[in-house]
């Protein structure tokens, strides 16, 4: 974000509209519904009227009911797990990219990015049939002699939706994995090597420790993004994969209590601010250049 | 990366080539069956057929989604392409809360959708604004303003200031300066950013989905049919969806990435 050397601002004179303008854009459409969302979460409902008196009762609530902490632990949990699968599949993947050369790389590169261009709610959707019951996985097991008929093991559960987001997910784990191993200066590589190190050696005391922010931002997005979907669980979770989000969603459709929502979505806000500044901190690039 | 050995390299090669299937299988299964017919739940392969892309043309339900995704899309993009460029002028340089309103314009984009789309559910019925395609649009704008301010920011900060003086050294006047030599410098980053909002507006689903009203958006009709399952065309339209924007892509790519590495290597 510094501006370098040539880069100074440009000099432009701006008129006070402009500048009104320019508070008031992000203020009025970002802090100001996110500070009335934090308001309502004080807020209760009697018979379907929002009564505007602060109290704690929501708070109280999502920490001493049976049913919502341990789902909030889970859904902390499965999202661990997506972001540790996506990450073990990333990054030997982005690994092998920076092996290639030139052209091939970004070509690559680009191929397995294309498929975040599909529309996410078809992929969901042709992912559940994949996993179903006479899907492509079940025909390939059985095909394969590993199960002896179609199991019901990998749709409408919690495997499912750690399945499907994963899935969904893997390339926003590749792209920063990979860029963390590009930016290693080869010097230090031909160093070790010159040293008389073994590539297994380079790679575990020099490629990893230096791509480890990448791997960090890769978590960390990976986390966000799998933590905040409601619509995964909901079209392959069926009843037993309940989520943090798919409950904090049915606040606002069928049980019809927003500002008990608005509480859940806080503690929901938390949970993505830890994860967001934990990336920040362990992704930042220290000493990976010369 | 320095030469790997033999054994590993064939293997790094297979666990790539796993994460493309995986990657790709998503893609494949509606693309086949909008080539050949389903019975069953199985993909008859013996008897292709485009019989999926006429049956689209009659589908008038999903046609007139689409067109509401288009016009959105292209209300996003103006909105967003304006305010985008205007705030990155602005704050560009500017040291005074600066990092505070940027930090407030990357919160949407940041933050799960659902808290942004909740949010501002919120908030439109507390002004009392009903929802309609105008919340829509003004979701979608919020949710990729992020990304259109960082492009041309980052097109701003690698222009040479030299240029804006030799401008005024020559006697241009502030405005002349901004059509003549700012706005042409900034324009590829724009229509860059411009792609990249439609790209995102055209396929948000979680934001549109609490913002919306009766009439909707193509990914949100698309979602309250799976319920009961696809007709066939929906197939037809995702393939052609994936091909369109594969192009708008590689357009995107062609727009933003040139000129970045030229300006890198000047």
């Amino acid at each position: 974000m510094k501006s370098a050397g040539l880069a100074r601002p440009v000099a432009i004179r701006w008129s006070p509209l402009v500048t009104a303008l320019a508070f008031a854009l992000p203020v009025v459409f970002v802090l100001v519904p996110l500070a009335i969302f934090l308001v309502y979460s004080f807020f209760s409902v009697d018979q379907g009227q929002i009564v505007y008196v602060p109290t704690l009762a929501n708070y109280l609530r999502f920490f001493t009911d049976p049913v919502f902490l341990p789902v909030f632990w889970r859904t902390i949990v499965l999202c661990l797990s997506v972001a540790v699968i996506s990450i073990l599949l990333a990054y030997p993947t982005a690994y092998f990219l920076t092996t290639l050369r030139g052209r091939w790389r970004y070509a690559l590169l680009m191929l397995l990015m294309v498929p975040l261009l599909m529309s996410y709610v078809i992929k969901i959707y042709a992912i559940r049939s994949i996993l179903g019951l006479n899907g492509f996985l079940n025909k390939a097991l059985v095909g394969l002699g590993i199960l002896a008929e179609p199991s019901t093991l990998f749709v409408f559960n919690m495997n499912a939706i750690l399945l499907t987001l994963t899935l969904l997910l893997i390339p926003f784990a590749i792209l920063p994995i990979f860029l963390a191993l590009e930016r290693i200066p080869q010097v230090l590589l031909r160093a070790s090597d010159d040293l008389g190190a073994s590539s297994l050696q380079t790679f575990l005391r020099i490629t990893l420790p230096l791509s480890m922010p990448g791997v960090a931002s890769a978590a960390s997005f990976v986390f966000v993004l799998a933590i905040g979907d409601f619509l995964t669980p909901q079209m392959v979770g069926g009843i037993s994969g309940f989520t943090f989000g798919r409950i904090l969603y049915s606040q606002f459709g069928t049980a019809y209590n927003w500002p008990f929502g608005a509480a859940l979505s806080v503690a929901l806000a938390v949970v993505v601010i830890v994860a967001i500044l934990l990336g920040e901190r362990f992704g930042r690039n220290r000493g990976a250049s010369l | 990366m320095i030469a790997t050995p033999r054994l590993s390299s064939i293997l790094l090669a297979a666990i790539t080539v796993l994460v493309a299937a995986l990657l790709y299988s998503p893609l494949f299964v509606p693309i086949a069956s909008s080539f050949f017919p389903m019975a069953r739940g199985e993909v008859d392969w013996s008897s292709p057929t485009v019989d999926t892309y006429v049956a689209l043309v009659g589908n008038h339900e999903i046609l007139f989604a689409l067109r509401t995704t288009l016009v959105v899309g292209a209300c996003t993009v103006v909105l967003s392409v304006v305010s985008g460029t205007l705030l990155a002028l602005y704050y560009h340089g500017r040291r005074a809360g600066r990092s505070l309103l940027q930090f407030i314009i990357f919160l949407p984009f940041l933050m799960p959708p659902i808290i942004s789309g909740l949010a501002l559910l919120i908030f439109f019925r507390e002004i009392g604004l009903e929802r309609s395609l105008l919340t829509v649009v003004i979701g979608h704008t919020v949710f990729v303003l992020a990304i259109v301010y960082r492009t041309v920011l980052t097109r701003l900060q690698s222009m040479s200031r030299t240029l804006v003086e030799a401008s005024y050294d020559l006697g241009a006047t502030k405005w002349q300066t901004f059509w003549r030599v700012i706005l042409p410098n900034l324009s590829s980053a724009m229509v860059g950013g411009a792609i990249l909002a439609f790209a995102l507006s055209f396929d948000e689903t979680m934001i549109t989905i609490l913002v919306t009203g009766t009439q909707t958006t193509l990914p949100v009709r698309l979602w309250a049919m799976m319920r009961l399952g696809f007709s066939p065309d929906i197939n037809a339209l995702v393939a052609l969806i994936l091909m369109f924007t594969v192009l708008l892509c590689a357009l995107a790519a062609r727009f933003l990435i040139p000129k970045q590495i030229a300006t890198q290597r000047s």
